[in-house]
């Protein structure tokens, strides 16, 4: 794909070829039989694309009423069901109906991963009916090529193609687009798409046999959407990039169309298809535009949302965008088709509900494109950004990149408005770097109102003597130094040369101003458990070796300095200062009332220290061989740590393995205590998960005001309270590492590789961080791990790439719907090396009235992520079963505001999605079958799950909680470009055969599901066995010298530096406990013990939403 | 002086009485003035002592031993106890005795006998060889240089230690640091916060070596000599064959305390919790095992428990106005600290030892009472470098002939006559509270029993026992008794080897009716002793007693003493005279009023808290010498001679001696000084000059040779400042205001005080006042 498409914008060629309609391109018929009733609509993202372009999107919902009609005259029965979503939704959000076609082509789809699809959008439309099709079983297949065939020769779908893309673009070109631009500037487009898919979904079902209907929707969508495209072009942002070509993209728009066409016939292949669609297409047209919409519709077809984003990636952005409403067209149709009443429930055919579509594509992305916000690529996709004014997503996403004018709006979408801040995030290699500017001693520019600083969103006026906060809309003057004239645009003649005024994210150096002391040096303090069991298990060897190696990756230079002590039940501190022979242990024996053996030298710089460090650390595990002492003064230990650092501040790292017994802080084996009243521990099991007393907290407040920093890593193999442990790191901007159950042999490993990402990722130190917002809408609170004092700020003794906060919003006003609305994140932090600066990253957000728009921009990752979070906020003070009710609702809510007034289909035995949400009930079964909302497995394991989910990152936030399943025993047959790893599997036990060797990694741990009756020269080759039941129980991942094993360790290591985790590798294999486990993540699997399975679950979801509806 | 002049006035006993014949009644008693109280050194080692291999045989009603006093019956096996009358059966293996076979004990001449015990009575059947153990506690806030003084001090002692005492070490700043001696990968120590108070069982459990044994540290525990079986405490404490390395490298590596000191601030030093933690380490060890806490201390304690004054040094250190007026806050709190830390001690039977060395205090006067109570040294000087430590640190621990012969887990027990009644004794050691019919109700120093504990005592040590007579009147039935009185002390002790000892003095004295005849009474006074006495009592008094007027009241004593016993008419001071057992005691009165145990003022209450304690526990000879100091003169045309006590034997051409026991003075008058800045000495024809120049300085080492602790050896000229240390001591009979009558090459005191003869002559006149 690329290649053909290289020279136009990358964008439009990864679009036709990503696109798998296949996937989308539900197996109508496959669905029909199987969905009577429901019918999961996946909006296709494509119509996101569409609708950017402004113009088209508003009217879009327009003309699509009226296209619409004229389309569910051709779609045979649809008609009806078109109308009244029509009328319910309006116009808005045309159904999308998430047709989930994709579904059939799902098995396969994975493979074209959704994202794949969305490459390939063009084709998508002809080529993902078809293509979908043939992969999809029997049925599938046999609908494949009728809807191939279908596509081809029925002239339905053609004409309702021309047909919508006529209309689109007599909409586009007459009043429509007019209208549209008028009313949703940036939105516009999106509705538009919309109401284009809306018709398009109408069609589909018309098509006759549902299996034909639906392929045909599908091209339809795709049709649409590259129609729209054209007239988006103009405005559309994701072309963005192509704002230029936008015009340009008008034409290939309808070129496009015809080439749709051709792909469909393409459309066996999924990728293939679009390519070859896509060059003829590029080539003609200003490729971009066209593509651009393509791509959209291949992601529509491609049902899958996340893969879009990951396929496209070259033309992410606009891909993405496009996806959501174009989907919702797409797949209303195939609903609507479908018609028949729930009944069939049970008949939903697995293969095509909507699932995850990966692309291993990488999107490039601009924040801004025609001074309008760009929606960005999913999170958990591939993409490089270039910061044209807004900041990269990867510091800071919305739930929904729009942001809605009224808190009823809002409220009505049944969405949740919040941030997720990530302000250290890490860039791609491919990113610019964040520039750092220094304004001397007079510091940043900064609104003297509200202290925003300086931004690309501020204004200057009156010759630029003065400028306008973005935030607050106080007018300033401007600094005398600072003055600089305004060109015949407005703006600054300086803007492009200053980073701060054409940058979303900007670093400053802080000045005297910010600072109450000198920054701080980068101190290490690192604390072992030497207790028993910690020497016992290998933990204590474990935990010396790692630091041992580590400290070579220490920052380097005089400000850094470490220090060391081990603990029992007494605290051992070590001098380790240079002039003494050795290294002089100091014993702390009191731990009722700990305090600190030496003012100075027990914490010094690293330099002065390599040597007795070194020494220490290879004699500590020796040294205290022969300890029998089984107790274990954590808390003690840590605030005595905390008082030889008090002075400075610094990381805490602390190793720790058994449950903390004596001194200060001590725990009880409460989960025990649990079991034995088993009556009450139902009830109240949850209490279990809340911190057992004030002592650590009250401890973590008094660290976090010296900023010292708390990790704790639990090398344990029993319970050790992890939710009252996990205060301390958590109010400490520390993190908590979980090595369950320890074992000496491949756990090492993991724990060297957890500590050197902890030293040596980018971090700051004593840092505060405060999120502004524009006028209208305020942040209402802050989630994740820090310390709060007062309610604007929050506390961070450490900050570092991982670390993720979210923070919620509320309207205390208005907004003005074509407006801007800023959000303004600013950290001061220090540095390793000791310098103090503030990070500022901006993002300004369109502000929309219409709640279709909203669903289009919906961020799928992001809205999960908060669900996620606000899951691990409830669990400890609610019983598991409201959790997992408030999920539900929290995702049917989403859904059913979007069916009630934005669905065009309207049959209540419809099930349909929005095509950005089109995941959601995906994501949401698995969250509520993850560890921290099922009710068997332990209470670490959940309190652990918890605390990771407070601050962890949208990236790994999804794949967390649905992990990615790859098969690993045919690594050797595959040949893929890009990315080692091979396409992901669904999570479903009919994927993993008796056969084959499977992958799955959730970014902490991954599973090797070994089947049981896998080739033994496979096993020879990977693992160095020769049968199954030679799997050992621990499990070191060696490289053998064969091909296999090569790939696999190579898919490792990508897997690895995805997820910024070395991975718990463990072996599993049916029939024992390992097995158990591995199953256990199969999340569309049905759990005997009351788990539904996915399709039990969208029939769930859509009786809940038909409910409501009524 | 004759009489005192007898080489040894102390005998095989040891014993010393202000009276040495008794009054018959209270009231005869009282009139005397000056207490019956007997000075005895419990176990001070005399040559004619015959030390006996078996445990005596004890009075089956009153548990005295059997003694020289007790009647024998030959025949029927039976002795009869001179304190109770109580006829006791010989036990079978005393069956071969007879007139002509008497045991040791039964020798006339014997009054005192040592017995070695074949096992400790006290303490089980345990093993009777316990080692001894010494925890040194140190200070580490101190300059370089006076922390390598110390140090080098601690490698001797260390180097002296028997090989099979135990050694423990324990440092000290703003916290305290036990160093776990036994623990061979790398030094270790267990760290104790400075500011706060901590008990022994805290001590035990924090170091691991709690009974109940949850922080049983086996995983420490190197292999552990068998001394201390089921003990942690191995691991601190090891035979000082074993760590004398390891505490070398330690004490190379120690350092000054790490913790900052504030400028105009006193270094944070938290004397009390260390010796707290030190007291918990030993009290670790079995019971019964002889243990010394040596304490080396180098300024004031400022942190936690024990504090003596504030960190900030804009506020001194209490002074003996503060104490008066009640202006030093810590003090009470601090003495109450120590009090109880002594009673820890007690409790353990173990020792602190202090060796202060400091130019300002370092609350000596709070930790007296430990000291004291626990029998322990005390040495006071100005610098760990200054040789009053350091050779007396060094003697501590040396073995042979100048050994102090440092005893543990001594207990005394005193039996006496039916109506005598023990007040209390004064000296180092802590009433056991025994009770019982010869408890006077009266108290004196440590009462309330008629036995004390002795967790130190030494060759040396001397306690000064105060006794009453019933008030019951005897007289009824006069004569049909014996008119002999009975004391019996009997001291149970660990010697150096750990050997359980017992010594037994007997002593009888006779009871005399004073309304009868007073001559008697007199030819029994010891006015030495009653000297001595009287000084010792004045310090408790003051100490003890709000407002005492010392001045006042020993005036008043001696006024009384010589109404009582002179020989005057009425109102005439010219008549009057003192027989000679009282013609010295006026003066011993007058140098006492002047010294420095009554005139605190001119001293730091460390000072008089030190010169107090060695008062106390010094024999009376030597008591007597700080007191009224001795001066010897040297010059060409005679011998080495005793000087008047008295400016005016200041000659510019001799050399005097002072010897006030915490200092030896060598005076050189003006003209020798001179002859010997010129080099005199050198020259082989004034081999007189260098021999007079070296007389003074051999009989100073003699002196500071046998004395413990060290005395400040002062060297000085007439005229120069060191000089003060004489003048203080001599009797101002030149002053300013009578210049003009010296004698040439004399000198003159500038001072007011009254000289001794304005003082006698005031004396007699109040003496003679009806």
């Amino acid at each position: 794909m690329a290649a053909p498409v290289p020279p136009g914008a990358p964008r439009q060629r990864p679009p036709p070829q990503s696109n798998y309609n296949p996937n989308f391109q539900q197996n109508p018929n496959a669905l029909f039989d199987n969905f009577q009733n429901l019918n999961i609509n996946r909006p296709v993202s494509m119509p996101n694309s569409t609708p950017r372009p402004t113009p088209f999107a508003q009217t879009p919902p327009f003309p699509s009423t009226t296209p619409q009609p004229p389309m569910s005259r051709p779609g045979p029965p649809p008609p009806g069901v078109v109308p009244r979503s029509m009328g319910t939704q309006q116009p808005t959000l045309p159904p999308n109906v998430a047709q989930r076609p994709p579904a059939p082509p799902a098995g396969q789809s994975f493979p074209f991963g959704g994202r794949p699809p969305p490459g390939s959008f063009p084709s998508s439309m002809g080529s993902g009916g078809p293509v979908g099709v043939p992969p999809s079983g029997v049925p599938l297949a046999g609908a494949l090529p009728s809807s191939g065939s279908l596509a081809g020769p029925f002239a339905p779908p053609p004409s309702a193609r021309p047909f919508a893309s006529s209309s689109t673009l007599s909409s586009g070109m007459n009043v429509p687009p007019s209208s549209a631009q008028d009313g949703l500037t940036s939105n516009g487009p999106l509705s538009y798409a919309a109401s284009g898919a809306a018709p398009g979904g109408p069609r589909f079902p018309p098509p006759g046999s549902a299996m034909q209907t639906q392929t045909p929707p599908v091209g339809h969508p795709s049709m649409v959407a590259s129609v729209r495209s054209p007239p988006q072009s103009p405005s559309m942002r994701f072309p963005l990039g192509s704002a230029g070509i936008s015009s340009s993209m008008v034409p290939p728009m309808q070129q496009a169309m015809p080439f749709s066409v051709p792909p469909q016939s393409a459309p066996p292949f999924s990728s293939a298809p679009p390519i070859s669609a896509a060059p003829p297409q590029g080539v003609p047209p200003p490729q971009g535009s066209p593509f651009g919409p393509q791509t959209w519709q291949s992601r529509q077809v491609g049902p899958s949302h996340p893969i879009p984003g990951s396929v496209q990636p070259p033309r992410m952005f606009g891909m993405p965008p496009p996806l959501p409403t174009q989907s919702m067209t797409t797949i209303p149709p195939a609903m609507g088709q479908t018609g028949a009443p729930v009944a069939a429930s049970s008949k939903i055919d697995p293969q095509q509900i909507p699932r995850p579509i990966p692309s291993s594509m990488v999107v490039m992305y601009d924040t801004r494109e025609g001074n309008q916000s760009n929606t960005p690529p999913p999170a958990t996709s591939d993409y490089i950004v270039r910061d044209t004014g807004n900041c990269s997503p990867r510091y800071m996403r919305c739930t929904i990149s729009q942001i809605p004018c009224t808190n009823d709006l809002l409220a009505t979408s049944g969405m949740q408005l919040a941030l997720l801040v990530q302000p250290l995030a890490l860039p791609h290699p491919s990113e610019e770097a964040i520039q750092v500017v220094d304004f001397g001693e007079s510091g940043p520019v900064r609104c003297s109102r509200c202290k925003a600083y300086i931004n690309p969103f501020m204004r200057f006026i009156d010759q630029g003597r003065r400028f306008i906060c973005n935030l607050c809309g106080f007018t300033d003057e401007t600094p005398r130094d600072y003055h600089c004239n305004l060109g015949p645009d407005g703006r600054r003649r300086d803007a492009d040369e200053r980073p701060e005024l054409c940058r979303g994210t900007v670093e400053f150096i802080a000045t005297k101003e910010y600072m109450v002391r000198d920054p701080m040096p980068a101190v290490y303090f690192f604390l072992i458990d030497v207790s028993m069991n910690a020497i016992q298990t290998g933990a204590t060897a474990a935990a010396c070796g790692a630091i041992s190696q580590v400290i070579a990756d220490l920052p380097e230079g005089p400000r850094t300095m470490v220090g060391i002590a081990t603990f029992d039940c007494t605290i051992h501190f070590y001098n380790l200062k240079r002039a003494l022979q050795q290294p002089l242990m100091l014993i702390v024996p009191d731990i009722e009332d700990v305090y600190t053996p030496l003012e100075s030298d027990v914490i010094v710089p690293l330099s002065e220290c390599r040597q007795h460090l070194e020494m220490l650390l290879e004699s500590i595990p020796s040294m205290f061989l022969n300890n029998r002492t089984a107790e274990s003064a954590f808390g003690a230990a840590v605030k005595a740590s905390f008082l030889a650092m008090k002075s400075t501040g610094g990381k805490l790292l602390v190793f720790q393995s058994v449950l903390p017994s004596v001194g200060i802080g001590a725990l009880s084996a409460r989960e025990a205590e649990g079991r034995s009243n088993i009556s009450a521990g139902e009830k109240e099991s949850h209490k279990l998960l809340q911190p057992a007393d004030k002592t650590l907290k009250a401890m973590a407040m008094e660290f976090a005001e010296y900023q010292v920093c708390v990790d704790v890593f639990l090398t344990t193999q029993t319970y050790v309270d992890i939710a009252s442990i996990s205060v301390i790191p958590r109010i400490t901007g520390g993190q908590v590492y979980y090595y369950y159950p320890f074992s000496a042999l491949p756990d090492p490993a993991k724990l060297y590789n957890d500590l050197r990402w902890n030293i040596t990722r980018p971090q700051g130190f004593e840092a505060v961080m405060r999120v502004r917002c524009s006028q209208g809408i305020q942040v209402q609170d802050y989630y994740g791990n820090f310390c709060k004092r007062i309610p604007t700020d929050i506390d961070l003794p450490a900050i570092d790439c991982n670390k993720a906060i979210m923070v919620t919003l509320k309207h205390d006003d208005k907004l003005q719907d074509g407006s801007e609305c800023a959000f303004q994140c600013a950290l001061l932090y220090t540095t390793v090396y000791g310098q103090r600066r503030i990070r500022v990253t901006t993002l300004s957000l369109p502000c929309t009235s219409n709640l279709s728009n909203l669903y289009r921009s919906a961020d799928l990752d992001t809205q999960f992520t908060c669900f996620m979070k606000q899951a691990a906020n409830e669990i400890p003070s609610t019983p598991l079963v409201n959790v997992r009710e408030q999920m539900m609702n929290l995702c049917v809510n989403a859904l059913v505001s979007y069916r009630k007034f934005c669905a065009t289909v309207s049959s209540s035995g419809q099930l349909i999605l929005p095509e950005a949400l089109k995941l959601l009930p995906l994501y949401t079964l698995a969250l509520i079958k993850s560890a921290g909302l099922r009710n068997d497995g332990r209470i670490d394991d959940r309190s652990f799950w918890i605390t990771y989910v407070s601050s962890v990152s949208i990236p790994l936030a999804v794949p967390f909680v649905y992990p990615r399943m790859v098969a690993i025993h045919d690594l050797d047959s595959k040949v893929e470009g890009g990315s080692p790893i091979p396409p992901f599997l669904p999570l479903s036990s009919e994927h993993v055969s008796d056969e084959g060797i499977y992958l799955l990694e959730n970014g902490e741990d991954a599973l090797i599901y070994i089947g049981s009756s896998v080739d033994s020269n496979i096993l020879r080759q990977l693992l160095g066995i020769n049968s199954v039941e030679e799997i050992p129980t621990q499990f070191v991942l060696q490289q053998f010298d064969n091909p296999l094993s090569k790939k696999l360790n190579e898919v490792i290591n990508e897997i690895r530096s995805q997820r910024c985790s070395y991975l718990r590798l463990k072996l599993c294999k049916k029939g024992d406990q390992s097995g158990m486990l591995f199953f256990s993540y199969l999340v569309e699997d049905k759990i005997p013990t009351g788990g539904q399975s996915y399709v039990e679950f969208l029939i769930n979801i859509h009786r809940q939403i038909q409910v409501k509806m009524s | 002086m004759s009489e005192m002049a007898n080489i040894d006035p102390e005998g095989i006993d040891g014993v010393r009485m202000t009276w040495n014949v008794w009054p018959r009644t209270k009231v005869e008693a009282s009139k005397c003035v000056i207490p019956l109280a007997a000075s005895f050194s419990p176990i001070r080692s005399h040559p004619d002592i015959p030390s006996l291999p078996y445990a005596p045989l004890r009075c089956k009603t009153c548990a005295a031993a059997l003694n020289a006093f007790s009647r024998v019956d030959f025949t029927a096996k039976i002795w009869i106890c001179p304190f109770c009358y109580q006829r006791n059966h010989f036990p079978p293996h005393y069956a071969a005795i007879s007139e002509t076979n008497l045991p040791c004990e039964l020798y006339p001449q014997y009054t005192t006998v040592q017995y070695t015990l074949p096992h400790n009575p006290n303490s089980s059947n345990l093993d009777p060889q316990l080692s001894p153990v010494f925890v040194f506690v140190l200070d580490t806030c101190m300059i370089e240089e006076e922390l390598g003084f110390v140090k080098s001090a601690l490698k001797q002692a260390i180097g002296l230690l028997p090989d099979n005492a135990m050694v423990g070490f324990v440092s000290f700043g703003t916290q305290a640091h036990v160093h776990e001696l036994g623990f061979s990968e790398l030094s270790k120590v267990y760290v104790f916060r400075g500011n706060k108070e901590i008990s022994k069982e805290q001590v035990l459990e924090q170091l691991g070596l709690s009974s109940s044994g949850r922080r049983a540290a086996g995983g420490y525990q190197k292999g552990a000599p068998n001394a201390f079986p089921n003990s942690g405490v191995t691991r601190f404490l090891l035979p000082a064959s074993e760590c004398e390395y390891t505490l070398n490298s330690l004490l190379d590596e120690l350092q000054p305390d790490q913790w900052p000191v504030q400028p105009r601030t006193r270094a944070s030093r938290c004397t009390g919790v260390a010796l707290s933690v030190a007291a918990g380490l030993v009290g670790a060890c079995l019971p019964g095992t002889g243990a010394r806490i040596i304490a080396l201390v180098g300024g004031p304690c400022t942190e936690g428990p024990g504090t003596i004054v504030s960190k900030d040094l804009s506020e001194p250190v209490r002074s003996h106005k503060d104490l008066d007026k009640d202006a030093a806050p810590y003090f009470k709190k601090a003495v109450k600290f120590y009090d109880n830390f002594a009673k820890q001690l007690v409790s353990q039977g173990h020792v602190l030892d202090l060796f202060a060395s400091a130019l300002d205090q370092v609350g000596v006067a709070e930790m007296k009472v430990a000291v004291e109570k626990t029998g322990g040294l005390v040495v006071l000087s100005e610098s760990f470098g200054h040789s009053v430590f350091k050779d007396s640190f060094k003697r501590v621990f040396e073995d042979g002939e100048q050994s102090l012969g440092l005893c543990f887990n001594g207990t005394l027990e005193i039996i006496c006559s039916k109506d005598v009644k023990i007040q209390g004794i004064i000296g180092p050691c802590t009433s056991l509270e025994k009770k019982g019919p010869n408890v006077a109700d009266t108290v004196v120093g440590e009462g309330n029993t008629t036995a004390w504990k002795m967790c130190g005592l030494d060759k040396s040590t001397c306690l000064t026992a105060f006794f009453d007579l019933s008030s019951s009147e005897r007289s009824n039935t006069p004569g049909t008794i014996n008119p002999q009185l009975y004391l019996q002390f009997l001291t149970s002790y660990q010697n150096p080897e750990g050997k359980s000892m017992l010594r037994v003095t007997t002593i009888t004295r006779q009871w005399v009716d004073s309304a009868v005849s007073s001559e008697e009474l007199v030819q029994g006074f010891d006015q030495e002793t009653a000297a001595v006495v009287m000084a010792r009592l004045t310090s408790l008094k003051m100490e003890m007693e709000e407002g005492f007027d010392a001045t006042r009241w020993l005036d008043r004593s001696l006024i009384r003493l010589c109404t009582k016993f002179g020989d005057y008419r009425k109102d005439d001071p010219s008549s009057f005279t003192l027989n000679p057992s009282f013609s010295l005691f006026p003066q011993f009165m007058f140098n006492l009023r002047r010294s420095q145990f009554v005139q605190v003022f001119n001293n730091s209450p460390d000072e008089t808290a030190y010169f107090r304690m060695l008062l106390n526990r010094e024999n009376i000879t030597n008591a007597a010498v700080m007191i009224q100091p001795s001066l010897i003169s040297y010059s060409f045309n005679s011998l080495p001679q005793p000087a008047l006590l008295d400016v005016a034997s200041i000659a510019a051409d001799r050399i005097l001696l002072l010897d006030s026991y915490f200092s030896v003075v060598i005076f050189h008058g003006m003209t020798i000084a001179q002859w010997r800045n010129m080099g005199y000495q050198n020259q082989p024809e004034h081999q007189a000059f260098a021999q007079l120049l070296r007389a003074p300085h051999d009989e100073a080492q003699l002196i500071i040779r046998d004395r413990f602790p060290v005395p400040r050896l002062v060297v000085c000229d007439q005229h120069g400042s060191q000089a003060r240390f004489l003048l203080a001591k001599l009797n101002p009979s030149a002053t300013y205001n009578n210049a003009n009558d010296m004698a040439a090459g004399s000198d003159v005191i500038f001072t007011d005080d009254v000289s001794l003869q304005v003082f006698i002559e005031h004396l007699q006149r109040l003496a003679v006042q009806s």
